[in-house]
């Protein structure tokens, strides 16, 4: 715990956690609420597509994203920036590679929404805007947030990606995961034992509290009335 | 209230409705009475009248879905309050709970929906649709979440309520016992609107087959109309010749089908239409007896109180004579 470099790649990788995961709630709802509900052409290929990086190798991923948005990619020559090895690069990279997680959340949330609610929600005079907020929100809450933890707990502990894309820049880009592994290759395994305790703690507690949520959730959805 | 819509999906429909008091849409299932009631809330497209344009939060119309739809995370009172949202909060929870009143439910008003029986629940939907002001009330097969056993208990009291608001209320059910409580019903089918009309008139003269099936005819056997005689008529079967009422399209040489209900096959002894046949298929039916009486090739299917039963010692295999009342048999078209 005394070593600096330590804290400071905690703290990127909570800072990057945490923008993934706000990131994946204003892409994920939208995209879980029409995954969930809407029927359209295609609707298999976009579902593949975003569950895609659940099978790919992480570092198949990186590839791509390393060429896409390094100094000689579509996006520098169209744009002019480049986003690999920046926190930006980082971001994007966790937000790919966590969507999954939170979609399905997402996903399973709306799908076990009654619809009937929504219906008589407008019939009973709800615009849009009071459907969302004052329905679908307030019921589905418990399983987006679980969602959303998911997807936090997942970017925390993310290697592949963020090593392909972010380059592994000790206090710029370094991830906690791959910190660990970097002391293990120097045999400064205190460190890496210490900074392993830490993610373990973190993860359990993220884990524990998914679990919790699921429960309260499961105990809002009216069984009785289906 | 007059109703012309017309539907493309998921039902193909097109209808002409007429809605007074309470009225009923009985039909079996897929037939789009939901489909029905949803367009007229907004819900599914269609054209017509009343409300066309109008989006589904803008109509005027009280909807109320098979299973009620309470919103679980909030309390009976602020469920009714949702349709209130323009009142400011203090005038919102006291018109909730006045609505709640209304409905005799204001001890729940704290509750929530998990809290609450089918009944209860279907009381504060109810509430929380007049909140809405109605010019029509929608309600999807009200009886179908309720215990059949209690139905007429739980629904019985919101059956006069929901008549005394004078509110012109559309109910899309398959429950006979409902469409005989109602002001007016409208029969509908596949192929459309078959009937509408009084609940007496329809249950008692359905116009067709299938709407005879649908108001619990369960006999019927083909004829020919060999005599008309004023009220009377006169029907070649293979019972025999029977005397029937006859209605004003009937003619002499016309086919027709002849229906009776089952509880009025061995109702009266009288001097009309004696036919012989022989007692099957004997079982028991809570308090009352089933059971098929074999006339030629045509089996009756009859349903008895048990003091019946005792006063005319049936047995299975019993041969006996009966009369088929003749105000009691109905005539309809072939």
């Amino acid at each position: 715990m005394d070593d600096p470099v330590f804290w400071r790649t905690m703290r990127l990788t909570l800072e990057v956690s945490l923008v993934t995961t706000a990131i994946l709630l204003l892409l994920g709802v939208p995209l879980g609420w029409v995954l969930a509900h809407k029927r359209f052409p295609g609707k298999r290929v976009l579902e593949s597509i975003v569950l895609l990086p659940l099978t790919l190798p992480p570092t198949v991923l990186g590839f791509y994203l390393l060429l896409l948005l390094g100094q000689n990619g579509p996006i520098a020559q169209t744009f002019g920036f480049t986003w690999a090895f920046r926190f930006e690069g980082l971001v994007v990279g966790s937000v790919l590679f966590s969507l999954p997680f939170a979609l399905n959340g997402y996903r399973e949330a709306f799908r076990s929404l009654d619809l009937d609610l929504i219906q008589t929600a407008r019939t009973l005079g709800a615009g849009w805007r009071r459907v969302w907020l004052e329905v679908i929100l307030p019921i589905t809450w418990p399983g987006i947030l679980s969602g959303s933890i998911l997807a936090f707990a997942h970017t925390l502990g993310e290697f592949g990606v963020v090593l392909m894309v972010g380059g592994s820049i000790p206090g710029k880009t370094q991830m906690v995961s791959i910190y660990i592994y970097d002391q293990v290759q120097a045999l400064q395994f205190g460190r890496a034992a210490e900074a392993s305790a830490v993610l373990l703690a973190v993860s359990f507690v993220l884990v524990y509290l998914v679990r919790t949520l699921e429960d309260v959730w499961r105990s809002r959805m009216p069984s009785s009335t289906r | 209230m007059e109703i012309a819509y017309a539907l493309e999906h998921p039902v193909k429909l097109k209808l002409n409705l007429h809605v007074q008091g309470f009225t009923v849409l009985l039909g079996e299932s897929g037939v789009g009475k939901t489909s029905l009631l949803k367009a007229l809330a907004g819900l599914i497209p269609a054209t017509g009248q009343p409300f066309a344009g109008l989006r589904a939060e803008e109509r005027p119309v009280g909807y109320l879905p098979q299973h009620f739809a309470l919103f679980p995370h909030l309390r009976a009172w602020q469920n009714v309050a949702f349709p209130l949202a323009y009142l400011p909060s203090e005038a919102r929870k006291r018109k909730a709970l006045e609505y709640l009143e209304q409905m005799g439910i204001a001890e729940l008003a704290e509750r929530y929906p998990k809290q609450m029986s089918g009944g209860q629940q279907q009381r504060v939907a109810l509430a929380r649709a007049l909140a809405r002001e109605p010019q029509i009330l929608l309600l999807d097969e009200p009886t179908s979440a309720l215990d059949m056993a209690t139905r007429e208990e739980v629904f019985g009291g919101v059956l006069e309520q929901l008549k005394a608001l004078k509110i012109p209320t559309l109910v899309a059910t398959h429950d006979q016992w409902l469409a005989q409580r109602a002001n007016w019903v409208a029969v509908l089918t596949k192929a459309g609107l078959a009937q509408q009309g009084t609940s007496e008139e329809v249950f008692a003269r359905p116009s067709t087959l299938e709407v005879a099936r649908l108001v619990g005819f369960r006999n019927f056997w083909p004829g020919r109309v060999v005599e008309v005689n004023g009220a009377w008529l006169q029907v070649q079967t293979s019972m025999g010749l029977l005397t029937a009422p006859s209605p004003d399209w009937a003619k002499v040489g016309e086919e027709v089908w002849l229906g009776i209900r089952s509880e009025e096959v061995f109702s009266l002894d009288g001097p009309h239409n004696r036919v012989r046949g022989e007692v099957w298929h004997l079982r028991s039916q809570g308090l009352r007896v089933r059971g098929l009486f074999k006339v030629g090739e045509v089996a009756l299917d009859f349903l008895l109180p048990r003091y019946k039963q005792a006063q005319l010692g049936l047995a299975e295999g019993q041969r006996l004579e009966v009369a088929l009342e003749p105000h009691f048999l109905h005539l309809m078209r072939s």
